[in-house]
């Protein structure tokens, strides 16, 4: 007889969606199955790769996304749209703050654009700021991720909708933003004010991750 | 036999499983059978559409899960309806059955 908990683990264990209890779950369930098929009369071997066949390739994917998108919408608003609604507010009241401040050097130059520097490194702060908060609401690993994450979503999303309208109403009204402009500016502003922010506060969530299981034990 | 589109399916679960846990209490690869054979394999639950909604019915109180050892010595998570479960189906019934109603009117469609 197979072993399906070892099955479970060794294939769905994803962000720790996956808990002792579901792995034993979802292995009784294979279980059932692979014997419902032994009596079906189905060879041992293919008995098993029928039952394999439910876990495996598209199902496999489709489930862990099941499961982490059930896991992300369980108690969304407390767990993960709070949290990251005053991560974002603490992004922006840096930023905002330091571009009031005019003590240089607060950008960095890069390639004819600016990128902001020190607001990177204060993006921890808000990263693990979104973490705590969805902790303290009992938020999973991944909806204190997704808290801390939040900003950078919006504003990717926010970044998306400005070049396609921008993009789009430039093409019609002038001829000034010349494609090399474009361009320039779609390879700086997603990684300065997306990817790189996203990186920064998962750096911050990680650290609150780690300092929150050392001070527990 | 005609598949069933996904959204239809979807919606019709919670029915379905709801109104076989009336009945017993049963684990989650009970229910997806006997859900598969009451339905002539229209509706059939994969693992992927089953647990979540399992759990999504647990989290609502609508069912309750306990760990159950059968005669044979095996472990098993059974899912047993709520009295908080039992009140949404004569709503969910009523939905589904206002549901079909429109449709017939609009397809003059008619129950066999």
């Amino acid at each position: 007889m197979p072993d399906w908990k070892q099955i479970v683990r060794k294939n769905l264990r994803v962000l720790g969606v996956c808990s002792p209890e579901f792995t034993e779950e979802l292995a009784a369930h294979l279980e059932d199955s692979y014997e419902a098929f032994l009596r079906e009369g189905l060879p041992a071997e293919v008995a098993f790769q029928h039952t394999m066949g439910q876990i495996e390739g598209r199902r496999r994917v489709w489930l862990v996304m099941r499961f982490l998108q059930e896991e992300l919408m369980t108690g969304f608003i407390r767990k993960v749209a709070l949290p990251g609604l005053l991560t974002s507010v603490a992004a922006g009241f840096f930023y905002w703050a330091l571009a009031l401040d005019h003590t240089p050097p607060k950008l960095i130059w890069l390639v004819g654009g600016q990128l902001p520097l020190w607001w990177w490194c204060l993006l921890p702060i808000c990263g693990a700021l979104g973490a705590l908060l969805s902790q303290r609401n009992r938020g999973s690993r991944l909806q204190r991720i997704a808290a801390s994450l939040l900003p950078s979503w919006v504003m990717g999303t926010f970044i998306l909708l400005m070049f396609a309208v921008g993009f789009t109403f430039s093409g019609l009204v002038n001829h000034y933003w010349s494609l090399s402009d474009r361009l320039e500016s779609m390879g700086l502003v997603p990684p300065g004010f997306v990817i790189i922010p996203a990186a920064f506060s998962l750096l911050g969530a990680g650290i609150a991750e780690v300092s929150t299981k050392k001070s527990a034990a | 036999m005609p598949s069933v589109n996904a959204q239809i399916k979807r919606g019709s679960a919670e029915l379905a499983v709801l109104t076989l846990l009336a009945g017993q209490p049963l684990h989650g690869y009970e229910i997806a059978k006997q859900i598969e054979a009451q339905t002539g394999g229209v509706l059939r639950f994969d693992m992927a559409s089953l647990y979540p909604m399992l759990h999504r019915l647990e989290r609502k109180s609508w069912v309750k899960a306990e760990w159950q050892t059968l005669p044979n010595g095996r472990r098993r998570r059974c899912y047993r309806l709520t009295a908080s479960g039992r009140k949404q189906i004569a709503p969910l019934r009523a939905q589904w059955r206002a549901f079909f109603r429109a449709l017939q009117r609009v397809t003059g469609f008619q129950n066999a």
